[in-house]
């Protein structure tokens, strides 16, 4: 049941940092490991993910009386594969460079357990005005760490960041960053690094 | 496509865990002790093969023909959480003790992307019939060795002193990308 | 109505209203994804034939020749599509030769799936600042001949070999196969009924 002590604000903000999807969840990382291999495409697989949850979000809790039970997953698993379609199709159609370098991934948000996560936990359960909130807050946090995480890979990998160059010549890339063990190398410092904040907080 | 070079290069060159970050999920999730991770390996490994047979006739036999190739991902999900449900009762019915083993793992795999992601990429290959099930067996091999592998080096992290902000998934991460740069030492493994 | 009766109708609902949305999003979605195809087919062929002014399709014994031409009409080059099998799928490169197919004057990879950070280097290689797209580059006047290869540890000699990228010897290699059947193939079909077409 939705519970009305939370402010409409929380239920956006909360998505961003406390209740991240990446960080505090571990959901949704195939993608974030596969795609931040520059801001660029971190930036443009974050906003793809966030259309799916958002617009997803959006139909299944006007329809949450509708869909019996039983079939509730397969149902929800029909409506983000079918909004999945659209967006890969869209950057196929309008931004193919993009797609090309988010190649298979874009699919695969269909099983990102992110979105089928929310779904179940909140957007069949809660009106429509909060399960947008939710959404625009869950993909908000997940954006901001492919971002994250992709100017990281990008800087050591290719001493750019969004395609500028920030470090000259005398940096030599650490090609890594750019390859899958730079992935997990950089995620997992990440997971660290906000683990100290979160202790730090609440110490404060 | 040569069968057993698919296989090889499914399961340890191109490890559908540490390569493509496929699966990782399960990975982080099921890998803290050994016997868990073999049977999800299996239970994976199993799903995987049918479900590469199963939508390779799909694709091929409805969605080309009938030029319904939109739909792809709508019909591969849903074919993917129809067999997982399937292979669920089938285990319940034929071997019970088999399935207490799995148990709440197998309806875990319905949103594993090594499933789907093996779908998608033995269509993006156009592989025949057979070399999409032979693909659909070496990445759950593979998936399995990675499992397992990580849940070995687990079962031993836990009598290190890991320093305390990473440990659980800080840890978990850092060695899956040991482990991706060990795997990375086979890229010239099949070279001829 | 009974659960398992409306567990059905709304599913039927649910996929049917998908069904038609997707098809109608195909049809507004397709033509322009066609577009961006052949735009990349067309910047392949500027890239890989010699200086030209124009350049012309025709089709001959069912392979597409993209013939280029001088501004007097001559032919200058000849740019031919080549596909075929890497080491994880489909390799789809544009070859392009001279005007008596006796000189390889580019080659542009135009789709692969090849191992990210290795194979991948065939179209463009990162870690070589000066020039990233060296792979390709070697083709350049290179013999149009099917004999080319792909050597590892020694500097290429001769006109008709190439350095494989370390760690992607079997892309290398496909490209090189690749290359040189459908050279062969090209140059017969083109040779033998160019006189019809021209």
């Amino acid at each position: 049941m939705a519970n009305h002590k939370v402010t409409r604000t929380r239920e956006f903000v909360k998505g961003l940092w406390d209740e991240n999807a990446v960080l505090v969840s571990l959901l949704g990382l195939c993608p974030v490991l596969a795609v931040t291999n520059s801001a660029i495409n971190g930036l443009a697989m974050g906003l793809a993910t966030t259309f799916v949850l958002f617009s997803s979000s959006t139909i299944i809790s006007i329809l949450r009386k509708l869909i019996p039970h039983q079939v509730r997953i397969a149902g929800f698993i029909v409506i983000i594969a079918t909004f999945v379609t659209i967006a890969d199709r869209f950057l196929a159609a309008f931004y193919p460079d993009i797609s090309d370098a988010l190649g298979p991934y874009v699919p695969l948000i269909v099983v990102n357990c992110l979105i089928l996560g929310r779904q179940e936990a909140f957007s069949s359960k809660n009106p429509l005005g909060r399960s947008m909130l939710d959404a625009l807050g869950v993909g908000t946090g997940f954006i901001g760490v492919l971002v994250v995480l992709g100017s990281i890979r990008e800087l050591l990998g290719s001493g750019s960041v969004l395609n500028f160059t920030l470090l000259g010549d005398w940096f030599a890339p650490w090609m890594v960053m750019i390859l899958p063990p730079g992935a997990f190398l950089t995620l997992g410092f990440l997971i660290a690094l906000s683990n100290w904040i979160n202790e730090r907080r609440a110490e404060a | 496509m040569n069968l057993i070079l698919i296989f090889i290069s499914a399961a340890i060159v191109n490890n559908f865990v540490l390569s493509y970050f496929l699966g990782i999920c399960p990975f982080v999730g099921v890998s803290k002790q050994l016997s868990s991770a073999v049977s999800m390996g299996m239970a994976v490994t199993f799903v995987m093969t049918i479900a590469a047979a199963v939508t390779w006739l799909i694709y091929h036999l409805i969605l080309v023909p009938f030029q319904v190739v939109i739909l792809e991902y709508v019909a591969f999900i849903l074919v993917i959480a129809s067999l997982v449900q399937l292979v669920e009762m089938f285990i319940r019915k034929v071997s019970k003790p088999l399935y207490d083993t799995l148990g709440i793992y197998l309806p875990l795999i319905t949103t594993n992307c090594a499933i789907l992601g093996l779908a998608l990429f033995a269509t993006l290959r156009e592989y025949g019939f057979i070399e999409s099930v032979v693909y659909g067996v070496g990445a759950g091999a593979g998936f399995t060795l990675a499992l397992v592998m990580m849940a070995g080096i687990r079962e031993q992290l836990e009598l290190a002193d890991v320093p305390k902000h990473f440990q659980g998934a800080g840890i978990t991460m850092i060695v899956a990308g040991s482990l991706a740069l060990a795997f990375m030492g086979f890229a010239g493994l099949l070279s001829v | 109505m009974s659960t398992s009766a409306r567990m059905i109708v709304v599913l039927t609902v649910i996929t049917t209203l998908v069904g038609g949305l997707l098809a109608g999003w195909d049809s507004f979605t397709s033509p322009k994804i066609e577009q961006h195809r052949l735009e990349r087919i067309r910047a392949a062929v500027e890239e890989v034939l010699p200086p030209h002014d124009q350049y012309e399709k025709v089709e001959i014994g069912g392979m597409s020749f993209y013939v280029g031409k001088s501004s007097a009409d001559e032919t200058v080059g000849i740019a031919f599509q080549a596909v075929g099998t890497g080491f994880q799928g489909e390799i789809s490169m544009m070859v392009g030769v001279d005007a008596s197919f006796a000189q390889i004057t580019g080659v542009e990879i135009l789709s692969q799936v090849e191992t990210p950070g290795l194979g991948t280097k065939i179209v463009t290689d990162p870690t070589n600042k000066q020039n990233p797209d060296w792979f390709t580059d070697q083709f350049k006047d290179l013999k149009a001949v099917a004999e080319i290869t792909a050597i590892k540890n020694q500097e290429p000699s001769g006109s008709t070999e190439v350095q494989a990228i370390t760690g992607a010897t079997i892309s290398s290699k496909a490209v090189v196969d690749i290359l040189n059947t459908t050279l062969e193939k090209a140059k017969d079909v083109y040779q033998s009924q160019k006189e019809q077409v021209l």
